[in-house]
């Protein structure tokens, strides 16, 4: 799995679309830095989702103290993140 | 009126007892609660209680007599100058035989299998009071239970595959069948503003930087602050008595793929307001991830759900076990905000509960 933010923000949003859809929602416009609970476009039970993905596909477990709009409230926010985490970046 | 104290059933195998001892003479007083006697069967001698304060005005057993389980032992009375009931031919039950029933006796008859003439009547009517003392009596009450839910087991007459029940699917069957066997369900619900307490979310949310809207477990939150302040909200019955609980175990509905969990945050008063917020949040991730522990789906004392996903118009939730209150919230798609409640009317009444809505309608004074 490749590891750049351009990789990781392309599976958020591919995720993020899929959520959406489940809810009747389009996503398909939410853009790399919107934040994406005030788009509208999930909602939290949405966001749980995305991050329990989030989680399990980058292998990383997430303390509660980090779930924070600064550190996870958009995509680019999610990658840079990761990439953090990850000693990438 | 004359009150009976009954033979007991002291197992599910024996029919009748022997009676073995006699504490008491006609024209006693007993308490509620006081040994009358004592039966034993080959396994067991129990001892015979009276059900209620008074008088004995009639032994209808013997030391050393064999007694059908269920029939009358002995009748107790307000004043000693009552007149005991005379004894009809059925066992231990007084009253008039053949007596015609009541349409809904008739339709317990019918249920329960029972003939007309068997069921002595404490009136002109039969009435459903008297088959229920009947079959309580004889311990038929039991024995149609047992076959009612053996009904339950019959497979349908139609191909098919029985699949064992998930740990989940076990629990909400225990919810569901506490919800019909022992509560006293009724529901309420109310039309709200949502706008302050969207508001106030939206506020509470920036100024801690919350990564989900906190709009749901502040609700809650106010939930386990109205409980605080009402401990009847926060309480079940036991025998008859309530029970209030000495901590506030607020269950929330989470959805997690096609499971639905009802999770408890123990003791939510402690942790405050951001500590309850955050702490629902951990309860909500680890449910969607399917790592909640066995602890966190047991003891709720109080609920909150939302369908407001789901954007539905109205959701009639089930009371969890040894719960009065489960309050549900939802937003249609027209943007109508309800709040409902589904109580057990034995613990808190329709009063208590639309006043609760009321003050869980707007946020609170923090």
């Amino acid at each position: 799995m490749q590891l750049t933010s351009e990789a990781v923000i392309a599976a958020i949003k591919a995720k993020v679309v899929e959520i959406a859809e489940a809810m009747g929602c389009d996503a398909s416009d939410v853009g790399p830095d919107e934040i994406i609970p005030a788009t509208g476009a999930i909602d939290s039970a949405g966001l749980l989702d995305l991050i329990a993905w989030f989680e399990a596909t980058y292998d990383l477990a997430i303390p509660t103290e980090d779930f924070t709009i600064d550190n996870l409230g958009s995509m680019t926010m999610m990658a840079n993140y990761l990439l953090q985490r990850k000693g990438l970046q | 009126m004359a009150e009976a104290v009954y033979v007991p059933r002291v197992n599910n195998n024996d029919d009748e007892v022997k009676c073995v001892g006699l504490a008491v003479a006609v024209g006693d007083k007993v308490t509620r609660g006081q040994i009358v006697g004592q039966v034993e069967t080959d396994k067991a001698v129990v001892d015979v209680e009276a059900g209620a304060d008074g008088f004995v005005l009639a032994i209808c057993g013997q030391v050393e007599a064999v007694l059908t389980v269920g029939s009358v032992l002995l009748w107790l009375g307000q004043s000693k100058d009552e007149v005991a009931p005379v004894e009809s031919a059925a066992p231990g039950v007084a009253g008039v035989l053949n007596a015609t029933p009541t349409a809904k006796a008739r339709a317990l008859l019918k249920e329960l299998g029972l003939d007309a003439a068997v069921v002595p009547a404490s009136g002109e009517r039969l009435s459903v009071a008297d088959i229920e003392r009947f079959v309580a009596s004889s311990g038929k009450i039991q024995k149609a239970a047992a076959q009612r839910g053996q009904a339950n087991d019959v497979v349908p007459d139609v191909a098919g595959e029985l699949k064992p029940l998930k740990g989940e699917e076990r629990g909400m069957l225990a919810t569901v069948l506490w919800h019909r066997d022992e509560a006293v369900p009724g529901y309420i619900e109310i039309n709200y503003d949502p706008a302050p307490w969207d508001a106030y979310a939206a506020e509470f949310g920036k100024a801690n930087g919350l990564l989900l809207n906190p709009l749901l477990s502040l609700m809650a939150w106010r939930l386990v602050e109205l409980a605080c302040a009402s401990p009847r909200l926060n309480a079940t019955i036991v025998g008859t008595k309530r029970y209030e609980y000495a901590e506030v175990n607020l269950g929330s509905t989470v959805q997690a793929g096609d499971v639905l969990y009802l999770a408890a945050v123990r003791n939510a008063a402690r942790l405050g307001q951001l500590g309850f917020v955050n702490a629902m949040v951990d309860l909500q991730r680890r449910a969607a991830a399917h790592k909640l522990l066995p602890q966190e789906l047991q003891g709720t004392t109080i609920g909150f759900s939302s369908m407001a996903r789901w954007k539905v118009s109205r959701h009639v939730p089930i009371l969890s076990p040894q719960t009065a209150l489960m309050v549900a919230h939802t937003v249609d798609s027209a943007g109508v905000a309800v709040l409902g409640a589904t109580y057990d009317h034995r613990v808190i009444n329709g009063a208590d509960v639309a006043s609760t809505l009321r003050k869980l309608s707007k946020p609170g004074n923090k």
